[in-house]
């Protein structure tokens, strides 16, 4: 991993689209900013890897998974 | 047309306006970027099915189904990626499935469609307006 170290107010390019500056540092905390284009997904890495985990558990579902769904949406 | 032999539904023909392009895919699914839809019969309940994936579909349903005052701010970069322009074209999905004796649906990374573009993208919300595991 590349590792550089930077103050508040400094940032980072990756390529020529997108900056990442270091906005506050506060204790254990350091608040970003990302400038990045649109179709740039970003997220928390955190919650990526549960959005992720979800998907790849909810891809792969069958009938008698289906009949379950559908009962408890019926019972609602 | 579009031909795809699925792994649960056989042989399917898809016309090409009915494929919804998530041109970064889904979450932990980057290079699937085609979907279509299939309503199950007599069910409120969907497919979305991966069009480069056979064995890819989940269940999905609208979050409305389950949360009558369901509602999602969406931010303008996700307007914009999904070009949307008018509200009324907006599609919301949620993916749903089984744990154990629970039914989960995924309200923390809601699918949003723009059905006049047939574009797509998976939000994924910091603060999901309903909590992240919705237990049906």
């Amino acid at each position: 991993m590349l590792v550089l170290t930077r103050k508040s107010d400094e940032s980072i390019k990756l390529g020529d689209d997108i900056t990442i500056t270091i906005v506050e540092v506060k204790g254990n905390s350091v608040r970003i900013g990302i400038e990045a284009p649109s179709g740039l997904r970003i997220y928390r890495k955190e919650l990526y890897e549960k959005i992720r985990d979800e998907n790849f558990r909810a891809s792969n579902l069958f009938m008698d998974e289906f009949t379950k769904i559908n009962k408890a949406l019926r019972s609602k | 047309m579009i031909k795809i032999n699925t792994s649960r539904f056989g042989m399917l023909e898809v016309k090409e306006e009915k494929v919804i392009h998530f041109a970064s895919g889904l979450v932990g699914l980057p290079d699937l970027n085609r979907f279509f839809i299939i309503d199950h019969k007599d069910t409120p309940l969907k497919w979305l099915q991966a069009v480069d994936d056979p064995d890819i579909a989940f269940i999905v349903v609208s979050p409305t189904l389950i949360v009558e005052d369901y509602s999602l701010n969406l931010d303008n970069s996700v307007k914009q990626f999904i070009k949307l322009e008018n509200k009324d074209d907006l599609a919301v999905l949620v993916t749903m499935r089984v744990d154990g004796e629970d039914v989960i649906a995924n309200f923390q990374g809601p699918i949003v469609i723009n059905s006049r573009a047939m574009m797509g993208v998976q939000v994924v919300l910091d603060r999901p307006e309903k909590t992240y595991q919705e237990v049906v």
